[in-house]
């Protein structure tokens, strides 16, 4: 007992001696120390790895390029592994151990929900890519930044894809029994239904139920036109997709991003189940219908394969992701420096930062970046390099 | 609608008795119950994807391999979590110990094998129909698993010593039946029913490592109400659950069909402490 | 007599190594740390110290269910659940209008303590693996109402944790606040843990039949740990919601649960210093190495594999030094029979105890058929007979394990038969078992005043807040086990642990714990077996004086030379039938007992 204590105390000499920072502001030379809050382990994993491998990349070119005036980037990493109570604790070693007053992440939006009112009442600049809505607020967090998408956004673009391109007025939701997936299905019905759409059916279901067969059936004989389901669970999502195409029942599956990734294409029965499934995906890493992706996501997919990164077990908009955020970070601390107020002031004031992913802006009203117009739906099937086709029926919309 | 919900159900509860036959396996010869039965379905699911998907092996050296997994994992139960702590039976020190193991094999599993489900092969080339091989898998292993056992237990000698040393393990032992060989292979004989629960329930359940826990307590559950030691009541008390289970997930859909099964479950318990088909405790003093 | 020191007292008093200091020294070593820990540590171990100060408020009342109870609640978690959300939404403002967070919390205790009764009332009914189970269905069973319920508690998406107001809402200031919360469950612990309460768990948990015949009833006494560790974990909940600043069902998971069980267990069962190094330790652990953490709750599971088979003590067997000392190889059991008249001489009502056409069967077996049997005050009456005859089951009978069939038990006027087995304690009938039913890791001491258990006057929250009535309580339970182990001739062993003592020993310790009901009837199962000659004779003149005392004994044994030394009567049984009774010269020359039983 006495030992750990006593343990406890050279580790956080150490660390103190290591971080060599004693003030709360970045020290004026020496390398700059952003934290960084990624799930690496645990069940959410899957988006904090992909996502690191464009974070890793992006730092490695900025400081190979000479840093920012001259001084380098150093990431503090520390992995929630998924858990939000890990999350609380790595969130304390960053700031309080490290010192660090720039914070990238957390990843998963039930880390966020913690680590948010945590690092604003430290004063501490973060800016994260979570979709839960009340993960910004202008008035409680002024130092937190979205640079990515809300879930109203999301839903929007699901249910307007569905009800304005489709032309399917009866639409079936269906969610998991976990966090992500009730608050969308609580979202995005009352959306559905502004849009003057008939949701005949709407269920939460637990993603460990082997069989879904009921539940389709059921969809099936309210007359549903369209599926949309709103869950992060590949296995999930496949046992959907699988069984319509059991029942060779030809609707459309129209939701969560997860719908086109690897691990859900993993667990198909057949390949051509994967038919008329549309994920959100994001129009600036997507392919154009000659089959090429945007300019700058060309260049940044060529990048990737130099640099040997894999995108084939993950989704481009990931990695797109992770490497737009140091980059964005990098070019406000050159213009302004590294005091947090001058950040903020400068992010308050950002506009259409030309990220990979998309094109951030900010005001002072508003820390969502993402703009609506660049959500879009995809062909699950057309997957490629962690890439997609944009879904039918969008031309220029 | 009717139909899947019967064969799902059914299906699901064929799984969670194979697994409550185990955890009777395993306690007919310790008098201890194992929190690793559940492991020993994850166990089953996992290892077959990894050895005819990852591996590429033919589906029936998967199969073997796989069960042979499972009689590992029960013996290692056995010497290590379980021998050790018999002579302090009422101490409870099975349950932490147990508990401990299961908790090492899933947990290293979460991390070699990954927490997302994987895919689990298809295992016989047949094509799909609404009463498909995901479902009536489950069901011939259990059928299999029920008949394998009566002959072993009716017909064999070695059958008629595991009968014996869960019956008066005294007079066992005082026989001259080497009580501790027979403890282990009782374990390994667990091993692989719970394995292969996991194996023939995969294609529907896939190869994840969540499905430990969930196996733990639905495995369980046929055991609690069908009476400890009970096989055929294990076999019925699961395809009740499977039912009930579907038919909640139906009716009620959501949350609260888990919340059903774990009230009902609690409830039933308590009104019946001995499960519906066992015997009262005996003699303590 | 020998009264050399075994046990504790060193060779060389020094002021560090005596008892009083050596238990309080961890304590006070805690509590500077603890209480000087801004001074010298960072702001992220403030973060830490804080979680371990709050899942101790927690474990400190699950180590009185699990490990001086010794029931398996691994799914506690769902308390701690509870207490988050309650307090969290009554504070947030959203779903009622927001209240103070004192009263929130003060709430949260009340609602955990009543749902702490729900999740601990199978425990009454169910075997301890089943108990097990139904707690981890009531943790999924919370966290699913938890995501379900959102117009409440906001579903998956969750809601704010409480801020306290100051000077408790900054970080250290939160520090403070749990530190307190810790600190006072420590307290109130280590109060239960020292009152006959405690010692009452530790006895259901070890000797459950030996807790009962001395009285204790097990469903109120459950019941009153169940309401105390809900309200504690409620608690709990509702800091872990402050310091998580936002709680959503997927930070209440089932590895969170198990390391609560995991630290109660490593520290060992029956300490309170033990479970909070424990907590502490786990709590800490992960922190130590970043890659250490996606293994966590693997090497948890290893450490606790490793404890439950090479130290199942925990970590309070490891520090428990004073247990360490040899014993000394050659002690003598020497009872002081004079002692018995200051135990026994209360005011002893006349009465028999009367078995009356008694019959008790199992299935087909008939273990008692048709019995008739008079205990007299004053005299000891010998029960013998071939084994399986029913000499035991006569005194499950009189005791109340078994109901019988047909016939009566009757003491004083009043039917025991219809009285429940622990009641049976208050009529003053006390026994030994045939194998020694004690705790092992308590000592000697502590074993014995498990006997008076219902002697006590003051009530469980009376000992929790170490109130007068507690302390006269214990002084006066000490006091009297004190005198009964002088009795029975083991004083010098009274601070030893239970386990370290002989067989022959551990039988003179029942007695010991027998004799603190002051019994007026007093069933000995088999007290000679396995004693030596010597032994046996010491144990004879100590039932002929508590005979002479006042006290009717009924002595079932096998040693014959015994039965007839010391009986004023002798019942044999045989088959459950009674084959003859009469005076010992009788029974010995009786020829059907002799080519029954006794043998030529």
């Amino acid at each position: 007992m006495a030992l750990t204590r006593r343990q406890a105390l050279k580790t956080a000499g150490a660390a103190v001696a290591a971080a060599g920072i004693a003030k709360p502001a970045i020290a004026q030379s020496g390398p700059i120390q952003v934290g960084y809050l990624p799930a690496l382990t645990g069940p959410s994993s899957s988006t904090g790895v992909g996502i690191s491998r464009g974070t890793e990349l992006a730092v490695q070119e900025i400081n190979k390029a000479g840093g920012i005036k001259g001084r380098m980037i150093e990431l503090i990493q520390r992995d929630t592994q998924s858990d939000p109570t890990k999350a609380v604790n790595a969130t304390a070693e960053l700031t309080r151990a490290a010192k660090v007053s720039v914070v990238f992440g957390p990843l998963n939006s039930g880390e966020s929900l913690a680590v948010v009112p945590i690092l604003a009442r430290q004063n501490i600049l973060q800016i994260h890519p979570c979709w839960v809505d009340s993960l910004t607020d202008v008035k409680k967090y002024p130092m937190c930044f979205r640079n990515a998408p809300t879930n109203q956004q999301i839903g929007h673009a699901s249910n307007r894809y569905v009800v304005e391109v489709l032309k399917k007025k009866k639409v079936a939701v269906i969610s998991d029994t976990a966090g992500y997936g009730t608050a969308s299905l609580k979202a995005y019905v009352p959306m559905l239904k502004e849009m003057k759409a008939d949701v005949v059916y709407e269920n939460s279901v637990d993603a460990a139920n082997p069989d879904l067969k009921p539940e389709l059936l059921r969809m099936q004989s309210a007359g549903a036109e369209a599926i949309m389901p709103w869950s992060v669970n590949a296995g999930f999502l496949s046992r959907i997709i699988n069984t319509r195409g059991q029942m060779a029942w030809d609707v459309p599956i129209c939701g969560q991003t997860t719908l086109g990734s690897g691990q859900t294409k993993a667990l198909l029965e057949k390949p051509e189940y994967w038919n008329k499934v549309y994920p959100n995906n994001f129009r600036p890493v997507c392919y154009d219908s000659t089959g090429k992706l945007p300019e700058r996501a060309h260049a940044f997919v060529e990048r990737l394969k130099s640099n040997k990164v894999d995108m084939n077990d993950t989704l481009l908009w990931w990695i797109a992701v992770g490497y737009d955020s140091p980059y964005m970070m990098a070019e406000a601390m050159k213009a302004v420096g590294t005091d947090t107020k001058a950040l903020t002031d400068y992010f308050n004031k950002m506009k259409k930062f030309a990220g990979v992913y998309g094109d951030i802006s900010f005001s002072p009203d508003n820390h969502d970046g993402y703009p609506d117009a660049q959500v879009v739906m995809v062909e699950a099937n057309s997957l490629k390099e962690g890439a997609f086709n944009l879904a039918p029926g969008y031309g220029a919309s | 609608m009717l139909f899947s919900i019967v064969v799902s159900g059914v299906a699901i509860g064929c799984v969670y008795a194979l697994i409550g036959i185990a955890y009777n396996v395993m306690f007919s010869a310790s008098r201890v119950f194992s929190f690793t039965a559940g492991t020993l379905g994850m166990a089953g699911g996992i290892l077959g994807a990894l050895f005819i998907l990852k591996l590429g092996l033919p589906v029936w050296a998967g199969f073997l391999l796989a069960l042979a997994g499972g009689a590992v994992l029960g013996v290692v139960t056995e010497i290590l979590a379980v021998r050790p702590v018999l002579k302090s039976l009422d101490q409870h020190l099975y349950v932490l110990s147990t508990l401990a193991l299961a908790l090492i094999v899933q947990q290293f599993a979460a991390i070699e094998w990954g927490t997302d489900a994987q895919p689990f092969p298809r295992l016989l080339n047949l094509e799909r129909s609404s009463f498909d091989q995901t479902f009536w898998l489950p069901m011939l292993a259990c059928a299999i698993t029920i008949v394998g056992l009566e002959m072993l237990y009716r017909r064999t000698l070695l059958g008629h010593a595991f009968l014996a040393i869960a019956e008066d393990n005294y007079a066992a032992r005082a026989l001259g039946l080497p009580e501790r060989n027979l403890r282990m292979a009782s374990f390994a004989l667990a091993g692989v029913i719970g394995a292969l629960s996991g194996f023939a329930g995969g294609q529907m359940l896939l190869a994840n490592f969540d499905i430990a826990t969930q196996l733990t307590f639905y495995g369980f559950v046929p055991v609690a109400l069908g009476g400890m030691g009970n096989n055929r009541g294990a076999v019925i008390a699961g395809l009740v659950l499977g039912l009930f289970q579907q038919a909640a997930n139906f009716l009620v859909g959501g949350v609260f069909s888990s919340v059903a099964v774990f009230v009902a479950f609690i409830l039933v318990l308590l009104a019946r402490p001995e499960g519906l088909a066992g015997v009262a405790l005996g003699r303590r003093v | 007599m020998d009264m050399s020191t075994t046990g504790i007292r060193p060779a060389r008093a020094s002021f560090l190594s005596s008892p009083a200091v050596s238990t309080a020294l961890p304590w006070l070593g805690l509590a500077i740390i603890g209480s000087t820990l801004p001074l010298w540590a960072g702001g992220y171990w403030g973060v830490i110290a804080t979680r371990a100060c709050i899942y101790w408020v927690l474990v400190a009342g699950l180590n009185l269910l699990v490990g001086f109870a010794g029931q398996l609640a691994i799914g506690w978690v769902a308390l701690l659940t509870l207490g988050a959300y309650i307090t969290a939404v009554l504070t947030a403002g959203q779903a009622v209008p927001a209240l103070d967070p004192y009263l929130a919390l003060a709430i949260s205790a009340v609602a955990g303590a009543v749902f702490g009764v729900v999740v601990g009332l199978p425990a009454l009914r169910l075997r301890t693996f089943y108990f097990a189970i139904t707690t981890l269905g009531f943790a999924t069973i919370v966290r699913q109402i938890a995501l379900a319920w959102s117009t409440v508690t906001g579903g998956g998406v969750g809601v704010a944790g409480p801020v306290f107001p100051e000077p408790f809402d900054s970080q250290w200031g939160f520090y403070y606040l749990c530190l307190i919360f810790a600190a006072i469950c420590t307290w109130m612990t280590i109060n239960i843990a020292g009152s006959r309460f405690g010692r009452a768990l530790t006895a259901i948990r070890d000797a459950e039949v030996a807790a009962e015949a001395s009285g204790i009833a097990k469903p109120r006494l459950l019941m009153a740990v169940f309401v105390f560790s809900g309200a504690t974990a409620a608690v709990a909940g509702g800091l872990f919601a402050s310091l998580q600043s936002y709680i959503t069902p997927d930070a209440f998971t089932t590895e969170l649960s198990v390391l609560f069980f995991i630290g109660v267990l490593i520290g060992g069962r029956g300490s309170i210093i033990g479970p909070l190094l424990g907590t502490i330790l786990l709590t800490v652990l992960p922190e130590f190495a970043a890659p250490l953490v996606a293994w966590s709750t693997f090497l948890y599971a290893v450490l606790l594999l490793a404890i439950v088979l090479t130290m199942p003590g925990g970590i309070a067997e490891l520090i428990d030094f004073k247990n360490r000392r040899p014993l000394q190889t050659n002690r003598a059991i020497v009872p002081r029979p004079e002692l018995l008249k200051r135990l026994l001489a209360e005011d002893q009502e006349p009465g028999t105890l009367t078995l009356e056409q008694v019959e008790l069967h199992f299935g087909g077996v008939r273990a008692i058929d048709g019995l008739d049997l008079t205990i007299v005050p004053g005299q000891v009456h010998g029960l013998i007979g071939p084994n399986g005859s029913g000499k035991t089951t006569t005194l499950n009978v009189i005791s109340g394990y078994y109901i019988p069939q047909n016939g009566r038990a009757v003491l004083r006027g009043a039917v025991l038969t219809q009285l429940a087995h622990h009641r049976r304690a208050h009529m003053r009938i006390a026994r030994t078992f045939q194998t020694p039913r004690i705790v092992g890791e308590a000592s000697v001491l502590e074993n014995v005043m498990i006997g008076g258990t219902i002697d006590g006057t003051g009530t469980f929250f009376e000992s929790l807040l170490a109130l007068p009535r507690h302390w006269k309580d214990e002084k006066k339970l000490r006091e009297t086990a004190t005198l009964a182990l002088s009795a029975v001739g083991l004083e010098q062993l009274a601070h030893v642990r239970a386990d370290r003592l002989q067989h022959s020993e551990l039988r003179f310790v029942e007695i010991a714990r027998a004799l603190m009901l002051r019994p007026a009837f007093l069933l000995l199962d088999e007290p000679a077996a396995g004693l030596s000659a010597d032994e046996i004779r010491r144990l004879g003149t100590l039932v002929v004086a508590m005979a002479k005392n006042g006290a009717g004994v009924l002595l079932v044994e096998h040693h014959a030379d015994l039965i007839f030394d010391i009986c004023d009567l002798v019942t044999v049984l045989n088959l459950g039938k009674k084959l003859a009774a009469g005076t010992p010269a009788e029974i010995r020359s009786h020829r059907e007992v002799v080519s029954a039983y006794l043998g030529g």
